[in-house]
This record gives C-alpha cells, structure tokens and sequence, in this order.
C-alpha cells in the first residue's frame, strides 16, 4: 500500500506523486528558464529474476536498488517509482549532456553484482533519456523518456538512449542512429569485400581427441579488427545477424566437408542466435547449408547460448526438434552464467553443455567453484550430455576439470582460435602423431 | 563406414561421388582477387586485368558484358583491361561472379537453356531500371546480377534430385499458392533459400540475396512488409517485370509469378499495365540486333 503518493517499498514517489512532482518541475523550469531532464529506467529482464526468486525476492532486489539510486542520486535528482521494475530520474538544471552523463552513471551503479539470498545477481536496465523541449508538458516529457527507454530496451538492453537522438534509415531502410550507421556501413563492406571470416577453436577431449572445432566470426575492414561487440548489436538491429548466422552456417559447414575430404573428418560448431530461431524457414535454411555443402549433419553442431532459455517461445522448440530431426548436434553454449534455468534445460534436446569460463577461472583454489563445477557435470551427464569447460588456460584448471569429470576442454591450453587452412594442418599434424603413437 | 584402409575401387567410388555432389560452387578465386584489390584501396587494374585473363571464358564474358547493349557504351571494349576500365570495378567484380555462376556448373542441354533465359530476364531487368530510372542500391548493374543468380538455387536442386523436375512443373503452374510452398511439399527447402546462401557465400550485397530468398513470397511484396528492405522490394519487381516482358516478348507463359506478383510489382515500380507495351516495344528494339 502506498501513501500520499510514496512508494511503500523505496520510500520513492509513486506513479501519482511523480505526475505531481513532475508537472512542478516544468513549471519552475520555465519560470527560471533552466533545462529539465528525465531518466526512465526499467531493469532488463526483471520478469525473469521474479520468476526464480519469486515475488518476494523481486521485492528485495528493488529495495537494493532503490538503496543504490538513493545512495547516489537523492540530492541530485528527484527520485520516482512508476511500476514493478520502474523508476524515474527527475533531474532540474541538467540539460541532455549532464543527463546522459547522469544515466551512464545510474548504468554503471545498477550493473553491480548483487547477492540476494544465496543468489547472485547481474543486474542491468535500459535507460530512456527526455530534456523537456519548448511547449512541452510534464506528461511529453515523461512520455519521450520512456520511449526511448522502449528503444533502449529493443536493443538488446543496458544501455542509454536519448529521445530525439537523431536516426535515419540505414542501407535495409532500419533506423539508425549516426555510429550506428557507420558501423552498419563497415559491416556491409566487410560482406561484399570478404572481410568477414571464420577461425577455429578446437575442443579437445582428456583422452587427447579432439572433440569438436568452434567457428568464431571475425570481421576485419582495412587491417583494422571490428569486434563484435561493435558490430553484432547493429547487425540484430538491421537484421543483418540472420545473414551472419547463415553465412557462418554455410562457411562452417563447407569447411567440415573439407575436413572430410581431407581425411580429418572433424564436428564444427556454429553459433546460431536467437534471431535465426525465431526467423521464419530456420529448419529450411539449415538443411539447405547441409545441401549445399554435402556434409553429414553428424558433422555439424549448432551452439545456443542459455540467454535463449528465456524466450523458449513454441517456435523456438519447434526449431530446435527441427535441428536435432536433421541429425546435427546441439550445444548449450556459456552455460551458468546468465538464468540457468534447470526446468528449461530438460525440455531443450541439446548434446553438449559448455561450462562458461567464469566456473574455470577460480580453479583450482576457490573449493565451492568445484563443488558447482562437478555438480553441474554430473547433472549435464545425467540428461546424456557432453560437458565441455571453455577458457582453460593452465594445467592446474585441466587437471581440476579432470578430476570434476568435464569430458573436453577448450581454451589457449590446448589450443587457440585458428585460420581455417591452420586448423586443417593442426588436425592432420595431429592425425598423424596419434598414428605414430 | 568401418575405419579400415579402404579399397582403391572405394576410393574411386568416393572421388566420384565427391565430384558428383559438391552441392554448392565454393566463391571463385578471382572474386577475392577483386575484393583484395578494393580493400588495398589502390586497386591495380593491370594485376586484375592479368589475373581474368588466366581465364578464357571469364574474359570472354566480361568483354561481351561490357559491350552489352544495356550498358550503352558506344566505344566496344577490345580486351579485358579496356572492359574492367569501362565498367569499373564494382560492376566488373558483379559481372564476373555471373559468368563465374554459369560456369561452376556443368554443361547440359537442359540447363544451358536455364542459363540462357536466365541471361535474358537479366538483361531485359537491367534494361527495365534503365528506362524506369535507377534507385540507391538498383542500379542497372544489381538488376543484372539478381537476374542471374534469382534463380541459381533451381540447378542446385535439379543436380541433387532427379524428381525435382516434376517438382518445378508443378510449382510453375500452381497459380495460387507460393512457388516455394509447392517446392517444400517435395523437399525439405526450396531454390530460394539455396540460391540465397550461394549469393550469401559469394559475397553479394545484402539486398540482393534478401530479394533471391523472397521473389516468390507474393504476401510480403504485398504488404510491403518491413522484413524486406526497400531495395530488395524493387529488385524483385523488376525481375518480375522482365520475366514478363521475356514471355510477353517469347509467347510463353510458363509460369504464374505474374499471376500472383504483378500488380504489387507494378505498384513498387509506380507503373500502370498500361506501360508494359511501351516497355516491350523498348526491350525489343533494343535487343532486336541480338536475336
């Protein structure tokens, strides 16, 4: 219950004390003739975080959360909850440059680790940005923040997006705001000039096999390397990521025909995203990357990341019965670190669970790391599973994972990401020393 | 297959097979010349001049692409350095990757009567952008290059599955329901998709292979649904458009696409059913001297 507009839980105004406050704020901003500016805020994936801790436990990150904004924030600014997972920055005398500033700052403090219960928590929201423009009411000014918190949100999430922030259709005819287009700009380039190519990371088996080889995207334009945490959020905001992943499915899948043909006839995974799951004609598209590159489905792997879990929409299941109907493997790649959710992992058909390298890094000192670790083994194994550790970089996080029971590893231990002709001679060089003994 | 050395009749066997079944050309060597001369930003027209002539039916068909009669140029291109001059090295490198296309698959009587009307609605599409002006990313050239490679999918399918014949027969006549639905009641994909991702793997612009995956999805031309960039909405059209004109020009309607796509085609290109005598008038003057 909440009284006189307060928020019970933060003690922030309310909804109806906001729309108060606010309409306040614009008036005196015009009488003193200063800026006003409005941050929106929504945590991304809060729906989520409620579902696994429940609604009690929902309430308690909040209550973190509105400790953290008041910490920081309550003398500068007027602070407002407007529903579940929602506040409001009202921030008097900041025109649109401090108020960014002011939301990367809010960014910055709400991505910090939390611990509720025996739960630890990442964090993130998306954040809308308004200054209130010449003959705009309280109620615009409210309305453009949290469009572009909207934005913000369709992006992918923690980030900032300013209202107004100029954006023109790009090549495809999406929206696009100025770096954004520039970056779109490379990204084209890049797919018509070959600037777009596959290395290789092999997974390695204890016994010495090598399990699978993983194809890793790189984009490189005049020498210069554009990573992908550049590139890969303008590539699913124009769609360009479908043709990214069918491009590296088509690429993977030719180069295991090669393989083959060269006598090391070795299982390539490829990373598939969300978006090529939800896109209409996914089975179609795979079987034809099989068609075309005359591959033995066996052959190829497809790798979601458990992010994926959190949308299983119909669509999805369907499409991943589909992929396994093929005959290709499926992996659960980074698995542990986002929303592990356990109900999900029994309905999803995958073969191999990847351990994220967050669990490798501790080993072998940090003891309840292992614990996790071998449970997590266990468990993979149980459902039929290979359980891969990804990031093993020394002997010390080999022979933990060992002993935990993970079945292959995958790191700069055993081997780096490598060109596809450089892999080829790896797996052969290798074909040979295990035939010589 | 049992891990034991195998016989040499096996190995033959496999050989053939391999030969046999590659389903898809891999990108031809040439076309990464290009892009690495495009990258170094400098690019040498000599070296590439040198590096087409390795090939005598690539320079052969970039020569007779450069004095095509749609590209309008009155000086005739003599040799392969002249061509790649005239048309620049974007165009080249697009014209290249279609006689790149025709030649990654085998000769048949069959399919070089696919090639050649393939050629057709290529140039007839080319000529339609000329007349109707171009648009950013449909220029004369991309008309082109769709034109050839809208369709690629189909020899894919055609090597692959003897019955995919019959499958083409019936899908050319359904005059309801989408050619690439018919397709997929026979296979488990259709030639749209793996003409995409050959276009997808020889490194053609994005519009174009969006426009080779959804020239048969009447729906989405319709609705002009924003899945489907502007330029590929058009590139459709005006293949649509030539293919048209080729069976209003030939007598031949051996397919429905007009049927189901026409009007949403006409409406993108802004014209009326009116104007198609015109443009058929035009397309056949100008390739009169050819035929």
């Amino acid at each position: 219950m909440n009284i006189d507009g307060i928020d019970s839980l933060t003690g922030f105004l309310d909804r109806h004390g906001c729309l108060r406050n606010a309409e306040r704020l614009v008036e005196y901003s015009r009488k003193d003739e200063r800026p006003l500016s409005v941050l929106w805020i929504n945590l991304d994936r809060f729906k989520l975080i409620n579902e696994s801790l429940g609604l009690g436990g929902g309430d308690a990150v909040i209550a973190k959360i509105g400790e953290r904004l008041k910490g920081r924030m309550e003398h500068r600014t007027h602070l407002a909850r407007m529903g579940r997972d929602e506040f409001v920055l009202m921030a008097s005398g900041y025109g649109l440059d401090e108020a960014n500033g002011l939301a990367h700052e809010v960014l910055q403090l709400i991505v910090a680790p939390m611990e509720v219960g025996t739960v630890n928590l990442h964090p993130s929201c998306s954040i809308g940005v308004a200054c209130l423009e010449y003959g705009e009411s309280h109620e615009m000014l409210l309305q453009c923040a949290e469009h572009a918190m909207f934005d913000a949100k369709k992006q992918g999430g923690n980030r900032v997006i300013i209202s107004g922030e100029e954006q023109v259709p790009g090549r495809l005819g999406i929206k696009l705001a100025r770096e954004e287009l520039e970056v779109e700009h490379k990204l084209h380039a890049a797919l018509e000039v070959g600037g777009l190519y596959l290395n290789y990371q092999p997974i390695v088996a204890f016994d010495g096999h090598v399990e699978a080889i993983e194809a890793l995207m790189r984009c490189e334009l005049n020498g210069e390397l554009v990573p992908p945490v550049k590139f890969i959020p303008v590539a699913e905001k124009t769609g360009l990521v479908i043709r990214l992943g069918e491009w590296s499915l088509m690429q993977a899948a030719m180069h295991a025909r090669r393989l083959r043909d060269q006598g090391v006839p070795t299982k390539v995974a490829v990373n598939v995203s969300r978006m090529q799951l939800t896109a209409p004609k996914f089975s179609q598209t795979l079987y034809a990357a099989l068609l075309c590159s005359d591959v033995p489905p066996e052959l190829i792997e497809l790798e979601i990341t458990e992010s994926l879990f959190m949308d299983m929409s119909e669509l999805v299941q369907a499409n991943l019965r589909a992929a396994i109907r093929c005959g290709v493997g499926l992996s659960i790649d980074d698995f542990g670190t986002g929303y592990s959710c356990l109900a999900t992992l029994k309905d999803i058909p995958a073969t191999k669970l990847k351990l994220d390298r967050a669990f490798v890094v501790p080993l072998p000192h940090d003891k309840r790391v292992y614990a996790v670790v071998k449970a997590i083994t266990q468990l993979g194994k149980e459902l039929g599973m290979t359980v891969v550790a990804e990031g093993v970089e020394n002997e010390e996080q080999f022979e933990a994972l060992h002993s935990a029971g993970v079945d292959a590893i995958q790191g700069f231990l055993r081997a780096r990401p490598m060109g596809s002709d450089d892999v080829a001679n790896w797996l052969c060089q290798r074909n040979v020393a295990l035939i010589e003994g | 297959m049992s891990d034991s050395q195998p016989s040499a009749a096996v190995v033959d066997e496999l050989l053939l097979k391999t030969i046999l079944d590659i389903g898809i050309p891999p990108r031809p060597t040439i076309l990464d010349v290009l892009a690495r001369e495009v990258r170094a930003g400098d690019p040498n027209f000599k070296r590439i001049a040198q590096h087409v002539s390795e090939d005598v039916s690539l320079s052969a068909g970039l020569i007779k692409t450069a004095n095509s009669p749609f590209f309008g140029f009155r000086v005739r291109a003599k040799t392969v350095a002249h061509a790649l001059t005239m048309l620049g090295l974007d165009v080249s490198a697009k014209a290249i990757a279609g006689i790149a296309l025709r030649n990654a698959f085998p000769v048949t009587p069959a399919l070089e009567r696919f090639w050649d009307s393939s050629a057709r609605i290529a140039e007839f599409s080319g000529h339609v952008v000329d007349v109707i002006g171009g648009h950013e990313h449909v220029q004369v050239d991309d008309a082109y290059t769709f034109g050839l490679f809208r369709d690629c999918g189909i020899p894919v399918l055609l090597r692959k599955f003897p019955f995919y014949r019959d499958t083409l027969a019936r899908a050319n006549t359904d005059k309801e329901r989408r050619f690439t639905t018919v397709e997929e009641e026979d296979l488990p994909t259709n030639h749209a998709i793996i003409g995409c991702m050959l276009a997808q793997s020889w490194s053609l612009p994005e519009e174009i292979c969006l426009a080779i995956r959804h020239h048969h999805d009447f729906l989405l031309m319709q609705t002009g649904a924003a899945s489907l960039p502007p330029a590929s909405q058009r590139l459709i059209a005006v293949s649509q458009l030539a293919e048209h004109l080729y069976q209003m020009q030939t007598g031949m309607s051996y397919t429905q696409e007009w049927l189901k796509l026409g009007k949403s085609c006409l409406i993108i290109l802004k014209l009326e059913e009116t104007d198609l005598e015109d443009l058929l008038a035009d397309v056949q003057t100008r390739f009169s001297h050819e035929s």
